[in-house]
């Protein structure tokens, strides 16, 4: 291992945690006009949620305790890590272990501070990462098992997201049943109704802050990058399925990201917010099913 | 070398270059002979000097000195490779048998007293066995090679010694409190409580070191032995009952090993460990019977469904007890015996699937099964044997990437866990409960162990700590091999693992919170070793590459000399291990030195209404009175629930390991 394998990552992620708040900005500011169109409204300028941030920043510094904004902190420092390791085209698994990670340390900060709503939030969120996590394990393991079968290396695939730019065509055409599943669990991960139990911008749900309800000023203003720099990370996911050797197939696999991301936003208007026994049920039966399936099928090719 | 002189197939297998007889022999047979030795004297010296003072020195007295050898012991053969010590006297033999044949003894006696007829009866086939081979085939076989070394007995043997005497040292605290909750009429057992864990180790260390398997089945029918009776050492009905389903048991586990010998000697020729392997390896036919019996036994002692139950039973004994079996222990054993095996694994299908099987579906329920407890030791319980059963699995599926992982599962987890369980017995004592439910408040005094408890819990389960590292190469292994169902069993277990965990650590998150308040009555023997777990997990988490590239791969590179090692250099790059460093380092830095110091003005939290204590959660209602909010974790019984996930575990594992055995001997037959 050179010392070069591992700066490469850590300074994917200083960049990563630059240029993604302003992406997932952007991209927040076009989910507000959409939803507000899709409402029937004109909705905020582009840049409210900058607008937001900003305002956030300037509130009088007050906490609950004397710990959360450091989770809050580590959540973030993670959250980015995870996206300079995707970025750069390092291991697909790190980067799920490590985003895993920051959500914990999210979980963390809200169980910190004793809030029964925070509570209530943080056990939601719990609950979320056990829906969604075997099929984001499983998207890696596919993933993997397709990049072998495509490689040119003859039955040794690999993890490294840089490899999908070796291939000769994308692994969607192998593993469109793993995707199928990531974007049924993404609707998971982006908070979208009918799965966003955690805490929602919907201001109708029976707990609409909850992890974060004790949360405020530079701390809540923190998590909103956060969770834009998460939106980034996961469209990336969706979009490596469409990269092949062809440096214009990462056009095509932008173009498809913003779609989901469109279907997403659509997901998130017209359902409402399910109970957990639903969302546990369904996640893993899309697992089982569109995960499961997929790789035996990969296995036994 | 001389091969069995009473066997159907005698085989001669040459020791490989690599495994050339020790020459100095005597002489370095010294630091294998102390480390057996040493907690052996401690364990005398105990019985026979009772005073409190006294025992307080011998215990750290010796336990020092066991950690410092096997330290030593780790530096003097961490270079050499596998090192073989021409050593054998029949006096050691008889003296094999004699304890065998008293551990029966004993057994007999505490089943007469108890009028347990299950464990009497096992014990008297035992001894049968035992004598049938012992005097009818073992004695005409002569192993040369008593004793040996290589990198997986030196790992052992480090954990064994220092996680091991750490947990012996923190014992003496524990067990001051303990006593002083008991009745003031009733004896003082503590000697004997102390001398049980010292010859506990020394049996460990014997397990792990001999490579005679006549002289490693007596060890292993020792640690049985003694824990048997530091189970039953409380002596309350319930402590005799989990006593005896243990031994009821490690007894039909041990009745599988000593046939395992005999087929062994049938069919091999050998009593020793590394002909045995190179036997198998060489022509893996003969080995599918008694591999599958080892196999057995091994899954009796990690406490695999459908034998899981004498695990959790045995968490009525002190905590002390509890951390030894878990750790470093008992269960280490076990799945020490399936790592060893594993190659063998590798060339035959009926024991592997059936090692493989049994390991997963016990790691995927105990993993769902530990949501709904809200018994901290019960969780600490149902964890252990989850973990175990992944190690299980990778041994089962034998290849040298499943062994990687295996090793570094048995690595962190020994550490972690003992640091775990060494935290809920301080807790237990000035709380008086160990329930998960109740650590809310009345812990909430405590932040200092709340987050050393934090750092073991988010060891045993999250990136970047060792754990996580370690079933990330389980999981490459699996899908290197194709093994879809082993896959899904992971993703999902993972993510149950992910649940039970977050949800207590969220709990302690919470007393993290509080200010420090040093009104603790913890005993010092209790800190100086949970800070040791702490230190040596941080250590061992931030080393890992370290660990891989000087210990754990050049074993697994020894121990597959017949198949190229496709390594995974290239699917868990070092650069991922070191990225795994430096995100160790981030965590202990926040979590240690991190929390506590922001220096914003502190407000109450929102409970919809005026606050009127905080700690307590109680607020101003609309009526102006007082309500108090509560919340709970969850537990989710009606999903998760104990009655309905274990009969499926016990009867699926059950029905496994019977088609396995009776496939085997098909087998064999046939053959």
């Amino acid at each position: 291992m050179s010392l070069m394998e591992l700066i490469i990552p850590i300074l994917a992620s200083l960049v990563f945690a630059v240029v993604a708040p302003v992406v997932g900005c952007l991209l927040a500011g076009v989910d507000r006009i959409l939803s507000a169109r899709m409402q029937g409204r004109v909705g905020p300028p582009l840049l409210q949620p900058y607008y937001d941030v900003r305002k956030l920043m300037g509130k009088e510094r007050v906490d609950v305790n004397t710990v959360q904004g450091a989770y809050v902190v580590c959540a973030f420092i993670f959250a980015c890590l995870a996206g300079g390791i995707f970025f750069s085209g390092g291991n697909l698994l790190m980067c799920v272990f490590i985003i895993t990670l920051s959500s914990l340390f999210l979980i963390m900060a809200a169980w910190s501070t004793r809030s029964p709503y925070a509570e209530v939030g943080a056990a939601r969120e719990t609950m979320q990462v056990m829906s969604y996590e075997p099929m984001v394990l499983l998207f890696a393991v596919a993933f993997y098992m397709a990049t072998a079968l495509i490689l040119p290396t003859e039955g040794i695939g690999s993890f490294n997201v840089g490899a999908a730019f070796s291939l000769d065509f994308p692994v969607i055409a192998y593993i469109w049943p793993v995707f199928l599943g990531l974007l049924f669990i993404l609707t998971i991960k982006l908070r979208k109704s009918p799965f966003d139990l955690s805490m929602s911008h919907h201001a109708h749900q029976e707990i609409v802050r909850g992890i974060t309800t004790e949360m405020s000023g530079s701390t809540l203003a923190l998590v909103e990058v956060l969770h834009w720099c998460e939106n980034v990370l996961f469209l990336g996911w969706v979009s490596i399925f469409f990269v092949w050797g062809a440096w214009w197939s990462v056009l095509i696999a932008i173009v498809v990201a913003l779609a989901v991301y469109f279907l997403e936003i659509l997901i998130d208007n017209n359902f409402a917010r399910v109970k957990w026994q639903f969302m546990l049920k369904s996640a893993w039966a899309v697992a089982l099913v569109g995960g499961g399936i997929n790789i035996a099928v990969l296995a036994f090719v | 070398m001389r091969c069995g002189t009473h066997s159907g197939t005698p085989i001669a297998v040459p020791l490989s270059h690599s495994h050339e007889v020790n020459e100095k022999g005597k002489a370095e047979m010294q630091l294998i002979a102390t480390l057996i030795l040493l907690p052996l004297i401690a364990a005398i010296l105990l019985l026979i000097i009772r005073q409190n003072t006294a025992r307080t020195i011998i215990v750290c007295a010796f336990g020092t000195l066991i950690a410092l050898a096997s330290v030593v012991f780790a530096g003097t053969y961490l270079a050499a490779g596998p090192v073989f010590f021409d050593f054998n006297h029949p006096l050691i033999d008889h003296a094999c048998t004699a304890i065998s044949g008293l551990c029966v003894v004993v057994i007999l006696a505490f089943s007469a007293k108890y009028k347990n007829i299950w464990a009497a009866l096992l014990a008297i086939i035992q001894i049968i066995v035992v004598m049938v081979v012992e005097f009818g085939f073992a004695s005409q076989m002569e192993v040369e090679i008593g004793l040996y070394t290589d990198l997986l007995s030196i790992i052992m043997v480090l954990i064994i010694g220092i996680i091991g005497s750490g947990i012996c040292i923190y014992a003496l605290g524990y067990m001051e409190d303990f006593q002083a909750h008991q009745d003031a009429a009733a004896r003082d057992r503590r000697p004997t409580f102390f001398a049980l864990m010292f010859i506990f180790l020394s049996a460990m260390f014997a397990i792990v070191l001999s490579n005679n398997m006549s002289w490693m089945f007596t060890a292993w029918e020792v640690t049985t032995l003694c824990s048997f009776l530091l189970i039953g050492y409380t002596k309350t009905d319930e402590a005799i009952r989990n006593a005896f389903r243990q031994i009821i048991m490690n007894l039909a586990g041990g009745i599988a090993f000593i046939v395992a010998l005999w087929f062994a000697i049938t069919d091999v020729g050998t009593l020793s460990l590394i002909e045995f392997l190179q036997a198998g390896i060489a022509n893996p036919a003969i080995v599918a019977v008694p591999i599958t019996f080892l196999a057995f036994a091994g899954i009796t002692k990690a406490a695999q469904m459908p034998f899981q139950t004498w695990l959790l039973g045995a968490m009525v004994a002190p905590t002390p007890t509890s951390a030894l079996l878990h750790s470093s222990t008992m269960v280490k054993a076990g799945v020490f015996l399936l790592v060893k095996l594993a190659p063998l694994f590798l060339l035959n299908t009926i024991p592997s699937v059936m090692v493989m099987l049994v390991g997963g579906i016990t790691f995927l329920l105990c993993s769902f099964m530990a949501i709904s407890q809200t018994n901290a030791k019960r969780v600490l319980a149902y964890s252990t044997i989850a973990n175990l059963g992944l190690i299980t699995m990778c041994a089962g599926v034998g290849t040298p990437e499943a062994v990687w992982a295996a090793i570094f599962l048995i690595i962190f987890h020994a550490i972690a866990k003992s640091l775990l369980f060494l935290c809920v017995g301080t807790a237990e004592h000035h709380i008086g409960s160990r329930d998960i439910e109740d650590m809310d408040l009345l812990f909430e005094r405590m932040p200092r162990l709340a987050r050393f408890m934090m750092l073991g819990i988010m060891c045993m389960f999250i990136a970047p700590f060792g754990m996580l590292i370690a079933k990330w190469g389980a999981l490459v292994s699996f899908a290197n091999m194709d093994q879809i169902a082993l896959i899904l069993i992971l993703a999902f277990g993972s993510a149950a693992t992910f649940m039970f965990w977050a949800k207590w650590l969220g709990k302690l998150a919470g007393i993290a919170g509080q200010p420090p308040n040093v009104e603790l009555s913890v005993h010092k023997s209790e800190w100086v070793s949970i800070l040791l777990m702490v230190m040596l997990l941080v250590f061992a988490c931030i080393a890992l590459p370290a660990i891989s590239a000087y210990l754990v791969e050049p074993y697994v590179v020894s121990a597959y000399q017949f198949a190229p090692v496709a390594f995974l250099v290239q699917d868990i790059s070092f650069d991922n291990l070191y990225l795994a460093s430096i995100s160790v380092c981030i965590v202990v830095i926040a979590l240690f030195c991190g929390l506590g110091r922001s220096k914003k003005r502190q407000v109450d939290v929102y409970l919809a209404g005026v606050s009127r204590d905080d700690d307590a959660r109680a607020f101003q209602n609309s009526l102006s009175g007082q309500t108090v909010a509560t919340a709970r974790n969850w537990y989710m019984e009606d999903v998760f629930g104990e009655a309905r996930i274990a009969p499926v575990g016990v009867v699926f594992n059950s029905v496994v390991m019977l088609c396995a055995v009776v496939l085997a001997l098909v087998g064999i037959t046939l053959a």
